[in-house]
């Protein structure tokens, strides 16, 4: 059998009315309840495609269902959801120039002393990759999601034009570059972070 | 009033979409060009911009980093790596290598999930 969400409230309405008095409890109660009928109405969603045989439904929202919706409802089931918290901000937010010391320094320690050699270097740029990124990790500004790109680039006489665009919150989402040159390669590291929720 | 939102429960980042939208703006504005270095600067930001504009106009609530490389031919060797904190469920990257005769091209997109 199924349960329509709205029948639900109004049976809970009914029930509520006869046992409670007339205060705000009653909104308070009506609130809860309403909460717990979207809670079951979801519920009843997945729950009654499982049924075959089903004479089709008249609520709209339901009619949509196919098989990839049932698959996000459930996975939407599983999935953690966690309560508001209502901040708005990070508590620690992305220092540019902190991180820019470190990135910088992690390059020259690991890149003064080295010389270009093609076979090495892309294992050289993944662990500097990593090392800054868990570098950046470590120190700690919560709410933040990072992307570090590291390039190495050997020195021929040959011209090269990097440039990024990007689409966020300009308030709290922020990039760092880095640089190190020497006499047979240049190389750059770029961090970028951005908040979420 | 839900149902106008995306779902972001289902929300996974399309790198095909991406990919077929940023060959589209390089080989608009690199198809037929050799290496100039008075233009290479421009060159780049239209991609760019394109890109992002394109990628905006899906609709989706993406956040987008795009970042773009020319680089003359001139047997020299060019590493790239990227490592990424993010969450994988949502979020994704793509690269986009092009080249022609005098030149090599390699776009990268991340997109990062708002969660609304």
């Amino acid at each position: 059998h199924r349960l329509q969400g709205n029948d639900t409230i109004l049976k809970c309405q009914k029930t509520f009315n006869n046992q409670i008095p007339k205060h705000n409890s009653k909104l308070y109660f009506f609130f809860c309840f309403k909460k717990y009928t979207q809670i079951v109405k979801d519920r009843m969603r997945s729950s009654s495609h499982e049924v075959h045989g089903t004479e089709p439904m008249d609520d709209e929202s339901f009619a949509e269902f196919g098989k990839s919706e049932i698959f996000t409802l459930r996975t939407s089931m599983a999935k953690i959801r966690y309560a508001n918290t209502y901040k708005m901000e990070p508590y620690r937010k992305f220092q540019a120039h902190l991180v820019r010391n470190k990135a910088q320094h992690i390059l020259t320690q690991r890149l003064q002393e080295t010389k270009y050699n093609g076979a090495t270097s892309s294992f050289l740029c993944n662990s500097i990759s990593e090392e800054i990124l868990t570098a950046v990790k470590d120190m700690g500004f919560d709410r933040y999601k990072y992307v570090v790109t590291v390039l190495i680039l050997q020195k021929t006489g040959q011209a090269i034009k990097i440039s990024s665009r990007w689409v966020w919150d300009v308030a709290r989402d922020n990039w760092v570059s880095a640089k190190c040159e020497t006499e047979s390669f240049v190389s750059l590291a770029l961090i970028m972070a951005c908040y979420y929720e | 009033m839900e149902e106008f939102h995306p779902h972001n429960d289902e929300m996974t980042f399309n790198a095909e979409e991406a990919h077929n939208i940023v060959k589209e703006c390089i080989e608009g504005i690199l198809g037929k060009v050799d290496y100039n270095h008075n233009k290479v600067n421009q060159w780049t930001a239209t991609i760019v911009e394109q890109s992002l504009t394109h990628l905006v106009k899906l609709g989706k609530t993406y956040k987008y980093i795009v970042t773009c490389a020319v680089m003359q031919k001139c047997g020299a060797g060019l590493h790239t790596a990227s490592s990424c904190f993010w969450d994988t469920t949502t979020d994704g990257t793509c690269t986009v290598r092009w080249e022609n005769r005098t030149m090599n091209c390699i776009v990268n997109v991340f997109a990062i999930a708002v969660v609304l």
